[in-house]
C-alpha cells in the first residue's frame, strides 16, 4: 500500500476516480475539500502518506481487509460478512418525517451516545447551498440536523481527521460505503502516524449505489428550479426509479436519466452497496416505506441494535425471504457492474481494486442482470 | 554631501556610471530632469533628486516615460536644458511622443538617455535601444568610459541646441553600473528664464518639411561627429584585422587585443558618436583594412550600418570581410565580456591564449560550486508578495478550471517563479498584465472558461494599467485585477510615486488614491490585507465566481524592506522543535520547500524548521501556514 500525494494525483484524481470521502483531508497542508471535490494545493513528493493509504480507490485488496478486520477470508461475496439480518424501524416519533425510510440510523446513534457507548458521532449535514460536510454531533439536536439525503457525496471523513477531539472521547461514524471502507483502511494502516480511528467505536455504513457530483449537480438544479429552495430529495425504489425532490413548495419528478451524467465516476467502479466493513449497515426496504434493512456485522454492532430492541428505540421483524434475496441480488450486481467497469477502463487488473481471479469469476456467474 | 554636487574642478573622483551622467548634466546646466524609474538607468536620476534644492531643479519620478519625456521638451521648449532618463524599455513607451518632438525639434538642450540592459539583467527583454536613433533620425552617442559618461552627456546639450534636435545618449548596464574616474568640470548656475517663444510653434505640420529639415539636421550632425573627439583609432596603420566598436565594446576589445599581444596586428576604431555615422572617418579606416570585427552590444547596429555604408563604397574599397554578429562570429544574444572577445580574436587570428590552464580552470568551478549556493530569484523575507501568491495560488487550485496570472513588470513579476508558486503565465510590458486580462475577459462568450488574475504594482498602475482597466471597464469585460500596494516603486529602488505622498525631491505632494481612482475607472474595489492568507483567498474565490465585470482587489501591506527601515518587527517568530512535523507525513516541510521565505531555514540534522533571526522580519505569515501550529508568533 505503497504511495503519496504523487500516487494519489496520478492514480485517483488523474484517473477521475476520486469519490470526495474526505479520508485524505484535514492530515496534511496540500489538500483541501472545496464545493464537493478533493483539490491538491501543492507539490507534496513523500514515498508514503496517509492521503494514499487511506483512499478507498488508492489500493484496495478485499480479502487482506477481510482477513485483518473479520479474521477470515472474504467469501461472502454478495453483502460481505453478516451476523444476522432485519426489518427494522425507530420507535420515537420524534424522527418521523425528517428521516430517510425507518429511522434506524439516527436512533442508534442517539441510543449510542446516550448509553455511552461513543460520546461523539460523525454525521453528515449540509450547509446552505446543500454542500455535505462532516459533522461532530454529539446530542440529539445535532442528530436531526444531519437527517436524509440529497445523494451528492461529501467529504464526511475529513470531520474525523480534523476534529476538534479532546483525545480521549469514543466516536462513531455514519457513512457512505466508500467511507466505511476509508475507515477500514485506516484501521489497518500501518503508518506511524494515525487519525483518531483508534478510538472509533461505532461504524454504521449506509447502503449506496451512487451518489452524484456535487458541483455539476447543483448547476443541474439551478438551472432547473433558480433560486428555489431545495428541500427532501428522495429516489423511489425500483424499478419506478424516480427522484422526488422538493423545490420551494412543489414536489418535482426529475427521472434518472436526467441526472446520470452526474453520478461519480468513482461510484461506477464501487463493489461494495451496503458498506461491508461496518459493525451495523443499514438501507431502505424494498416496497416497504418507513421500515430500513439493518445488516448486522460485528459483535458491537449485535449488542446495540439488541439494546435498542431491548430500551424500546427500534423494533424489528425478520426481512421477508424474497426481500433478502433481492438485496443480495442488487448488491451482487454492483460487484458485478464495478468489475465491467474497471475492464472497460482497463483497470481490471493493475487498478486500484485487488481481487482474486476466483471471486470475479464467483461474481461474474452468480450475479444476474436487473430486469 | 553629494559626491556629484561636489565643487571641485579639476578633481578625479570615483563615480558610478549613472553618477557621471547626472554630474554631466549638472555641468551642462540642467534646469529638469524628467524619468521613470528602470534598472538600469535609476541612479541618474536618483541622483540628481538628491541635489534638486540644493542646484535649483526641478527633478521629477514621472509617472511613465512618455510623460517623462514631454516634461523634460517643456523645458527645452522654454529655452531651458532638459534631461529625460529611462531604461530601454522604457522608450518604447516614449517613443510615440519622440518620432513628432524628432520633426518639431526643440529649443534648449534636450538630452535623452537611455540605459539599455544586454543579457536582460533586470529586464523583461534586451532590445538594444539604438534602433530608434535610426528610426527617428536622431543623433546617438554611446559613452565607453566614465570620463565619456560624464563628457558626452554635457556635450550632449551643446550639440541638441546646435542641431535643434533631442540627442540620444546610450549607455549599458556595465557602463552605468560599475565605478571609475571622472575628472570634474565647472558647475554652472544658469539663471535664464524660461519663455515659450509662440512665434514658433513645435507643431510637426507640415510634416513633409519638416522631415526634410530634420534630414538636414541629421546630416549636419554626421559632419559634427567627422571631428569629434570621442571618435578615434588605436592600432597599426594597416591593420590585419580592423575592430570597429563603441560603448562597452570598446573596454571588452581593449582587454582582448592587449591580453593576446595583438597590438600590432589588430586596430580598433572606437565610435562615440554612432547615428548617424562620421561616414568618412568610418571608410577612411575601411580603406586600410581587409577583414573587420565589430565588437558592440547587442543588436548588430553598428555593423550592419557601417556595411550599409560600404555597400554604396564597394567600388572603391574592393572586398572585404566583415565578422560580428550578423555573421554569427559573435553571439547575437545576450551580454559580450572580454572572454567571448578573446575567443574570437583567437579564432580569427589563429593564435593561442590560455589564461588559466584548463585543470585550475575546472578545479576552480568545482569549488565554487560546492561553496556558493544555488539562489533562485525570489521574494525577500516578509514580502507582501508571497503571501498574496500563496492566496492566489490557493484561489485558483480551489477554483479548479485551471486558472493563471497575466503578470507585469515589477517586483512581483518573480511570479513567473518559484517564489510566487509560479502562478504568472503572461510578462511583457508595464500594463500589459492588465490589458490581456481585459481580453480574456471577452472571450467568455466564445467559451473561455478559464479564470484570468491581471496583477499590478502600485507605481505599475499610475504608469500604464490605468488605460487598461478604463478599457475593460468601458469594454465591458470580466475581469479581477489585484493591485498589490507595497507603497513604493520597490524593484528600483523605492523610488516615490503619486501614491506614496511624497516626490521624487522629498517634498510633500497629494496622495493619488488607488481607491478613489479605480471606482472612477468603473471598477468595483475591494481592499485586503495580503498577510490574512485565508481571508485574501476567500475574497480572490469569491470575486472570481460570484462578481461580474471589472473588479480591483487592492492588497496593501508595505514593501518589507520599506518597513524595515521604518518600524520595528510585528512579531517574534519561534518553531516548536516538538511540534514541528518536518518530513514527516501531515506537512513534508511545507514552510521551507513550498512556502520558502527565506527567513525560515531547514535543518538537516534536527529535522524541523527554524527560524532565521537574522532574516526574519517577523511578518507572522509564516504561522499561518504551519499545518500543526509549531510555528508561533509573539507581539513584539
Amino acid at each position: 500500500m505503497n504511495g503519496g500525494l504523487r500516487a494519489l494525483e496520478e492514480r485517483v484524481f488523474d484517473r477521475d476516480l476520486c469519490v470526495s470521502c474526505g479520508a485524505c483531508v484535514s492530515l496534511c497542508p496540500y489538500l483541501r475539500s472545496w464545493q464537493g471535490r478533493i483539490v491538491k494545493l501543492d507539490e507534496c513528493d513523500l514515498a508514503e502518506g496517509r492521503c494514499f493509504n487511506y483512499c478507498p480507490r488508492g489500493k484496495v485488496d478485499l480479502n487482506e481487509l477481510h482477513q485483518r478486520l473479520f479474521g477470515g477470508p472474504y467469501k461472502e461475496i454478495e453483502m460481505g460478512m453478516v451476523r444476522s439480518v432485519l426489518m427494522a424501524r425507530a420507535c420515537d416519533s420524534v424522527w418521523a418525517g425528517r428521516v430517510q425510510n425507518g429511522g434506524v440510523v439516527s436512533a442508534l446513534t442517539d441510543l449510542a451516545i446516550k448509553e455511552g457507548v461513543i460520546d461523539a458521532a460523525v454525521l453528515t449535514d449540509r450547509e446552505v447551498n446543500l454542500l455535505p460536510r462532516g459533522h461532530i454531533v454529539s446530542g440529539r439536536e445535532d442528530i436531526m440536523a444531519c437527517t436524509g439525503s440529497i445523494y451528492t457525496s461529501g467529504p464526511t471523513l475529513e470531520a474525523l481527521n480534523r476534529g476538534p477531539w479532546t483525545g480521549d472521547e469514543r466516536i462513531g461514524i455514519v457513512g457512505l460505503p466508500c467511507m466505511v471502507l476509508a475507515l477500514a483502511k485506516m484501521r489497518t494502516s500501518s503508518l506511524e502516524k494515525r487519525t483518531p480511528i483508534d478510538r472509533v467505536d461505532l461504524v454504521i455504513g449506509l447502503f449506496c449505489t451512487w451518489a452524484l457530483d456535487y458541483k455539476p449537480f447543483m448547476g443541474f438544479l439551478q438551472k432547473r428550479f433558480g433560486d428555489r429552495t431545495i428541500g427532501k430529495v428522495d429516489i423511489t425504489p425500483p424499478p419506478e426509479r424516480i427522484m422526488k425532490i422538493t423545490a420551494g413548495d412543489e414536489l418535482h419528478d426529475i427521472p434518472l436519466d436526467e441526472i446520470r451524467s452526474f453520478i461519480r465516476p468513482g461510484c461506477h467502479v464501487c463493489p461494495d452497496m451496503t458498506s461491508e466493513f461496518s459493525d451495523i449497515s443499514v438501507g431502505t426496504v424494498e416496497g416497504e416505506e418507513g421500515w430500513n434493512t439493518v445488516l448486522v456485522r460485528t459483535e458491537r454492532g449485535e449488542e446495540l441494535v439488541k439494546r435498542a430492541e431491548a430500551k424500546g428505540v427500534i423494533e424489528s421483524q425478520p426481512l421477508p425471504g424474497d426481500k433478502l434475496s433481492h438485496l443480495k441480488e442488487a448488491s451482487l450486481l454492483k460487484k458485478r457492474r464495478a468489475i465491467d467497469a474497471l475492464k472497460d477502463r482497463g483497470e481490471l487488473e493493475d487498478g486500484y481494486l485487488t481481487l482474486s481471479r476466483e471471486l470475479i469469476q464467483q461474481i461474474q456467474s452468480e450475479s444476474k442482470e436487473a430486469p | 554631501m553629494s559626491i556629484i554636487a561636489q565643487d571641485t574642478p579639476g578633481e578625479t573622483v570615483l563615480l558610478m556610471g549613472n553618477e557621471a551622467i547626472a554630474r554631466g548634466a549638472l555641468e551642462a546646466g540642467i534646469k529638469v530632469c524628467a524619468a521613470y524609474p528602470g534598472n538600469p538607468s535609476s541612479e541618474i536620476t536618483g541622483s540628481l533628486a538628491g541635489v534638486a534644492d540644493e542646484f535649483g531643479l526641478h527633478v521629477e519620478w514621472s509617472v511613465n516615460e512618455k510623460v517623462a519625456l514631454e516634461v523634460a521638451a517643456a523645458a527645452s521648449f522654454a529655452g531651458l536644458r532638459g534631461l529625460c532618463t529611462m531604461k530601454q524599455n522604457g522608450l518604447n513607451v516614449a517613443s510615440d511622443f519622440l518620432l513628432n518632438l524628432n520633426l518639431t525639434g526643440c529649443e534648449g538642450g534636450l538630452v535623452l538617455i537611455v540605459a539599455d540592459d544586454p543579457g536582460a539583467l533586470s529586464s523583461s527583454n534586451e532590445e538594444d535601444s539604438r534602433a530608434f536613433a535610426k528610426l527617428g533620425d536622431l543623433p546617438l552617442l554611446e559613452p565607453a568610459t566614465f570620463q565619456e559618461a560624464k563628457a558626452m552627456t554635457k556635450w550632449a546639450f551643446d550639440l541638441s541646441e546646435d542641431l535643434g534636435l533631442p540627442v540620444l545618449v546610450r549607455t549599458v548596464t556595465r557602463v552605468s553600473h560599475a565605478r571609475g574616474n571622472v575628472l570634474l568640470d565647472e558647475l554652472p548656475r544658469p539663471t535664464k528664464k524660461p519663455r515659450f517663444d509662440t512665434s514658433r510653434p513645435r507643431i510637426a505640420l507640415p510634416v513633409l518639411t519638416n522631415h526634410k529639415l530634420l534630414r538636414e539636421k541629421l546630416e549636419r550632425a554626421g559632419q559634427v561627429f567627422e571631428t569629434s573627439p570621442f571618435n578615434f583609432y588605436r592600432g597599426p596603420e594597416k591593420p590585419e584585422l580592423l575592430i570597429i566598436t563603441c560603448g562597452s565594446g570598446w573596454m571588452y576589445s581593449l582587454e582582448a587585443v592587449a591580453n593576446l599581444d595583438l597590438n600590432e596586428r589588430v586596430g580598433i576604431l572606437k565610435l562615440g558618436t554612432t547615428w548617424p555615422l562620421p561616414e568618412q572617418m568610418v571608410l577612411n579606416h575601411l580603406s586600410k583594412a581587409d577583414h573587420v570585427l565589430f565588437v558592440e552590444e547587442v543588436s548588430p547596429f553598428l555593423e550592419n550600418n557601417v556595411k550599409e555604408l560600404f555597400a554604396q563604397n564597394c567600388v572603391d574599397l574592393g572586398l572585404k570581410r566583415f565578422s560580428g554578429k550578423a555573421t554569427g562570429t559573435l553571439p547575437d544574444i545576450g551580454e559580450l565580456n572580454p572572454d567571448i572577445v578573446i575567443s574570437t580574436l583567437q579564432d580569427i587570428l589563429e593564435v593561442f591564449y590560455e589564461p588559466v590552464s584548463a585543470e585550475y580552470a575546472l578545479r576552480a568551478k568545482e569549488i565554487s560550486d560546492q561553496l556558493v549556493p544555488e539562489r533562485p530569484l525570489g521574494f525577500c523575507a516578509g514580502c507582501p508578495h508571497r503571501a498574496t501568491y500563496w492566496a492566489i495560488k490557493n484561489a485558483l487550485a480551489l477554483d479548479g478550471r485551471d486558472g493563471f496570472v497575466a503578470g507585469d513588470i515589477g517586483c512581483y513579476s518573480l511570479g513567473i517563479g518559484p517564489s510566487g508558486f509560479s502562478q504568472m503565465k503572461t510578462l511583457h510590458a508595464m500594463g500589459s498584465g492588465t490589458g490581456l486580462a481585459g481580453g480574456f475577459g471577452q472571450l467568455n462568450a466564445f467559451g473561455l472558461d478559464q479564470p484570468v488574475i491581471a496583477v499590478s504594482g502600485d507605481s505599475t498602475f499610475y504608469h500604464a494599467v490605468m488605460p487598461a482597466l478604463t478599457n475593460a471597464s468601458y469594454n465591458k469585460s470580466n475581469l479581477l485585477l489585484l493591485l498589490l500596494d507595497n507603497s513604493a516603486t520597490a524593484m528600483t529602488g523605492f523610488q516615490p510615486h503619486p501614491g506614496t505622498g511624497k516626490t521624487a525631491s522629498g517634498q510633500d505632494a497629494p496622495i493619488l488614491d488607488l481607491e478613489v481612482i479605480c471606482k472612477a475607472l468603473g471598477a468595483q474595489v475591494e481592499v485586503g490585507d495580503p498577510f490574512d492568507m485565508k481571508a485574501t483567498t476567500e475574497t480572490i474565490l469569491r470575486l472570481l465566481q460570484d462578481v461580474e465585470g471589472v473588479k480591483v482587489l487592492i492588497l496593501r501591506r508595505e514593501c518589507a524592506l520599506v518597513r524595515g527601515r521604518t518600524q520595528k518587527k510585528l512579531f517574534n517568530m519561534e518553531v516548536d522543535q516538538d511540534l514541528c512535523l518536518g518530513e514527516r507525513c501531515g506537512c513534508n516541510r511545507l514552510c521551507t520547500r513550498v512556502f520558502k521565505c527565506p527567513g525560515l531555514i531547514w535543518d538537516e540534522i534536527a529535522g524541523r524548521a527554524r527560524i532565521d533571526e537574522a532574516i526574519c522580519t517577523g511578518c507572522g505569515v509564516c504561522a499561518e501556514i504551519c499545518p500543526s501550529l509549531a510555528i508561533r508568533k509573539e507581539v513584539v
